[in-house]
């Protein structure tokens, strides 16, 4: 190992032991996003765990999904807020 | 009473009968050649350049000092590339969302990787296979737990960890490196180093665990 040691913060931490059971990868993430997001914007406690665990770990297909939700929303002039908390929710749990 | 099913169950492909419906038949229009299809793809593109502008807005704050030129020719570039991506797949659209949600997530896709390529473009990114330990400076929210978890999780990246997956780990997770900018500089994919992070996460799991640092213990799968 070299001398450059880095600071572990605490976030770093949490990223690097989060639980990443069920797996999903990021390709099966992509191929289901567009029917999670609409399924979500319907019912936002409709169940996902796959999806769930996967979006707490990766925060690229979060940031996808969480703008996704947000433009479907506004094509049906609706409140994207409820299943963008229930994604943070989801996201925030040990 | 059926039980429910999850929506992230990957299925057979089979389309759903009761799929949502829209006013279009974009598939039709876009798969027979004449002016429907002309009009489709016209159409489709103004859809792409859309989703790719919301994706390139919402991300503005990564791209200090880029104009409005900037982020327009990113969102125009990650819209044509997204267009063309979509093309090659769009015999794999099933009916299981409206058309022009599957058609946003491929711009959304895109232009979120434009925009971490773009910010990234002059930075360095070192993989470099260090040493961590835990930040005595992150404030008194961190209690006495949580740095021994810290420290617990410096060892077992020594010793349960290969090079490679250290390294990973480390660009991605403690010097946040964008996943897709990693990949690009390694020649690889965001999927690719998300099941590295998947086989760190469980063997760092596994070793906690065994040190009474974690209460469960997962196994290490080859996937």
């Amino acid at each position: 190992m070299t001398a450059n040691a880095r600071r572990l913060s605490p976030a770093a931490v949490q990223g690097l032991v989060t639980s990443t059971e069920p797996w999903l990868s990021c390709e099966d993430c992509f191929e289901l996003l567009d029917e999670y997001v609409e399924a979500r914007l319907a019912d936002p406690a409709a169940p996902a765990p796959a999806m769930d665990v996967h979006m707490a770990a990766c925060p690229a297909c979060a940031e996808e999904a969480a703008s996704l939700t947000i433009l479907v929303a506004g094509d049906d002039d609706i409140d994207p807020e409820p299943a963008l908390r229930r994604m943070r929710s989801k996201a925030a749990e040990p | 009473m059926n039980p429910v099913r999850p929506l992230d169950q990957v299925d057979s492909g089979v389309d759903r009968a009761s799929g949502p419906t829209e006013p279009r038949d974009w598939l039709a229009d876009l798969t027979a050649p004449g002016r429907d299809q002309d009009r489709a793809l016209r159409d489709l593109h103004g859809l792409m350049i859309r989703a790719a502008r919301h994706q390139v807005w919402r991300m503005r704050p990564m791209l200090a000092g880029a104009g409005n030129d900037t982020c327009e020719e990113l969102a125009n570039q990650a819209a044509d590339d997204a267009l063309a991506s979509l093309l090659t797949k769009v015999h794999t659209f099933r009916g299981r969302s409206r058309f022009t949600t599957w058609a946003y997530k491929f711009a959304i896709l895109q232009a979120a990787t434009e925009v971490r390529r773009h910010a990234w473009r002059n930075r360095e990114v070192r993989l470099d296979d260090a040493a961590v330990w835990p930040d005595e400076h992150a404030g008194p929210e961190q209690h006495v737990e949580a740095v021994d978890l810290a420290t617990a999780v410096g060892r077992a990246m020594v010793v349960a960890l290969t090079g490679y997956q250290r390294r990973i780990a480390v660009a991605l997770l403690v010097d946040g490196v964008p996943v897709d900018v990693l990949a690009d500089r390694l020649g690889t994919t965001r999927g690719a180093l998300y099941k590295t992070l998947y086989e760190v996460r469980t063997r760092l799991r596994r070793h906690l665990a065994g040190t009474g640092h974690l209460p469960g213990a997962t196994e290490v799968k080859t996937r």
